[in-house]
């Protein structure tokens, strides 16, 4: 009897708890969870920082991160650094800061000082308990750290700063900036920019006078003809160096290039962005061996090229290095005997 | 050994097996960390031991327990609704339906979080429950309640679930690395917030389930039997459809899809303590949270790179599967 009774009650109880739970995170969804990040109120951005400020820190200025969210500026140079990603490992480094990095992931091999230093993993499988093992004072993370995991460092009271990278040579500046800024090293930075911008401003007067754009293929070492599309910074350098981007048409940063379309496109120059010199032989052999391809422009005059796949695939100050070679290859006359 | 003795018995090694489970879990991840240290921490502790010992392996050993008792729990009561041994969270479309949600979610960039919800989550919650209730709605209007055609009609809402989930993660192959998170499980990114949001409705549906096990245990001798020896068979099944779902939802939200919980433990559970669904339940959460415990302290020390869980579930939970069954015959 007493059964009978109950089970309709319960099974309504149930129904009733299971409906108001449904509606009850949409409304939060609206409320509270959909605060913008420009719109946290001062007092709450100071202490969700938490225990990373230092004791003795007066209002600290708010700088906001490429995510837009707000950062409490250190006052002064953190002393525990984690990197996530290895340009941002080479800028820390480029900016004096290395003795500081106590983490980095295991792609950071430039400078070579990188790869003693504790690794926290990959860039898209770093490890939430080895980086808050470390204990830093200041975590810069970058846009292709898989978001769910920064976020769950940054609850653990961790100050996370996250960077993108840019689509073109121009974006890498600022990039240094805002580390120098966040790392409290902003005159290190302004020299280091400063320096990297005359590299660039004398490539450009150097190429002032030249009249041909060779078109250029970047072909990436490895199975099948990937190359950088549009979007890639690659795409920015190249034109830079004096040079066009046959795929730049691809509205993409990598692409995989048809064989037809390379042969159709005819590229004065190819470059191979190859980790060793064996690598870049064998990408050059397996070119001149591709039927039809073996028929194209560069194939035929030999102005197959190597560069430094290392310092092309990362978003720092080497690759003004890479403008420099790429610039005196596609234009010898301009630029001759300065590779 | 009489049945009794063999409950006991059972009883009495799952909770020293949860109990191990809990403390190796503490004790094992990639910071090197010694029970020693762990006294350390409880007599002084320390900011940095705190946040590993408490926020990351504490709360993911928890959040691993509740997931694998709900899902466990979920999966036991779906076998006796349907009187099936092939039912689980998937026929009635929930885990296809969440994922479906959490790959959209991923897709589209829905980032409103919410109650330890991370915005994916969310919608794999809310879309679980809705599909099960399409299938709920659907199966009603084809004249009266019955088991067969709610239980095609979850499998055709699952099949086009999990369609349009691949459709969305061919249009949007750079969301990639979400997709493997949620259509496999992990527990990498547990946290205290969400285990106490799902810890109360684990709880609340466990206790429910237990208090309405009898009328479980009827509706094994067929609805009219049961109708007829006072068992008020309609409420009941919607009470334990309603929480079976809200089960698999939560545990979807919280973790992906996590595959052979719920289908499997309840039928070790029936192997080694018999069908009677009180002890039936309350055995299989118990199991289903530690059988999970055990599979995410795999799925995070096997390799440097922490494996997605369910690829664990089934690796170890079918060959055991198989050598009960082999065992019982």
């Amino acid at each position: 009897m007493f059964r009978r009774n109950v089970s309709p009650v319960l099974s309504r109880l149930l129904l009733a708890a299971l409906i108001g739970f449904t509606v009850s995170p949409c409304s939060a969804a609206q409320g509270g969870g959909h605060v913008p990040a420009e719109h946290v109120p001062y007092s709450r951005a100071l202490r969700a920082s938490g225990p990373a400020l230092p004791r003795d820190a007066v209002i600290p200025q708010i700088v906001k991160d490429d995510l837009g969210r707000p950062f409490p500026l250190p006052a002064r140079t953190p002393e525990r650094i984690v990197s996530m990603a290895p340009n941002i490992t080479e800028i820390l480094f480029a900016l004096g800061l290395g003795g500081r990095v106590v983490g980095v992931t295991r792609f950071c091999d430039w400078p070579s000082e990188a790869k003693a230093i504790p690794k926290i993993g990959g860039l898209i499988d770093p490890n939430i308990e080895v980086i808050r093992s470390l204990d830093p004072d200041l975590v810069i993370a970058f846009r292709g750290n898989p978001l769910r995991l920064v976020d769950r460092v940054r609850k653990l009271g961790l100050p996370v700063f996250v960077l993108d990278i840019g689509e073109g040579l121009d974006e890498l500046f600022p990039l240094i900036v805002k580390i120098g800024r966040v790392t409290r090293t902003e005159g290190r930075a302004a020299e280091l920019v400063a320096g990297l911008q005359s590299r660039v401003a004398a490539v450009d007067a150097r190429l002032r006078g030249a009249l041909s754009r060779p078109k250029v293929f970047a072909l990436l070492y490895g199975q099948g003809l990937w190359t950088c599309g549009g979007e890639s910074y690659l795409d920015d350098i190249i034109a830079r160096a004096g040079g066009v981007n046959v795929a730049s048409s691809l509205p993409k940063k990598w692409a995989l290039y048809k064989r037809e379309r390379i042969i159709k496109d005819d590229p004065d120059v190819i470059f191979v962005l190859a980790r060793s010199e064996a690598d870049f032989a064998s990408g050059r052999g397996r070119l001149a061996r591709t039927p039809g391809v073996d028929g194209v422009a560069a194939v035929r005059t030999g102005r197959i090229f190597e560069l430094d796949e290392n310092a092309a695939s990362r978003f720092g100050p080497r690759l003004i290095d890479v403008l420099v070679r790429m610039a005196a290859l596609l234009h010898p006359d301009e630029l001759g005997g300065r590779t | 050994m009489s049945r009794k003795a063999g409950r006991r018995l059972f009883w009495a090694v799952s909770l020293f097996l949860c109990l191990a489970g809990f403390s190796l879990s503490i004790l094992t991840g990639p910071v090197r960390t010694t029970p020693g240290d762990l006294i350390g921490f409880i007599k002084a502790p320390d900011r940095v031991l705190s946040a590993i010992f408490i926020d990351l392996r504490l709360s993911r050993a928890v959040l691993a327990f509740l997931v694998g008792a709900a899902l466990a729990l979920s999966g036991a009561i779906l076998q006796g609704y349907f009187r099936n041994p092939m039912a689980d969270p998937f026929v009635v479309g929930v885990s296809s339906g969440a994922a479906l949600g959490a790959v959209v979610a991923a897709a589209i960039g829905f980032e409103a979080a919410a109650f330890g919800f991370s915005g994916p989550g969310l919608l794999a919650f809310l879309s679980g429950l809705g599909i099960v209730s399409l299938v709920y709605v659907l199966s009603l209007r084809r004249g009266g309640f019955k088991v067969e055609t709610i239980l095609l009609t979850g499998i055709a809402a699952g099949a086009l679930a999990s369609a349009l989930t691949s459709f969305f993660l061919f249009m949007r192959s750079d969301s990639y690395d979400q997709a493997v998170f949620w259509l496999l499980g992990s527990f990498q990114l547990a946290e205290w917030g969400q285990a106490a949001t799902i810890a109360p409705w684990v709880v609340l549906c466990l206790l429910a389930s237990v208090w309405l096990a009898r009328d479980m245990d009827l509706l094994a001798l067929g609805d009219e039997s049961a109708q007829a020896l006072g068992s008020p068979v309609r409420r009941v099944r919607k009470a334990f459809l309603a929480m079976s779902a809200l089960l698999a939802a939560l545990s979807v939200a919280v973790s992906g899809i996590i595959g052979f919980v719920g289908l499997v433990v309840p039928h070790w559970v029936r192997i080694l303590i018999g069908p009677g669904h009180r002890a039936l339940f309350l055995s299989s959460a118990l199991a289903g949270g530690t059988f999970l415990l055990y599979c995410d302290l795999l799925a995070r020390t096997l390799l440097p790179a922490e494996l997605p869980i369910g690829v664990i579930t089934a690796a170890v939970g079918a060959p055991f599967f198989l050598y009960l069954l082999h065992k019982k015959r």
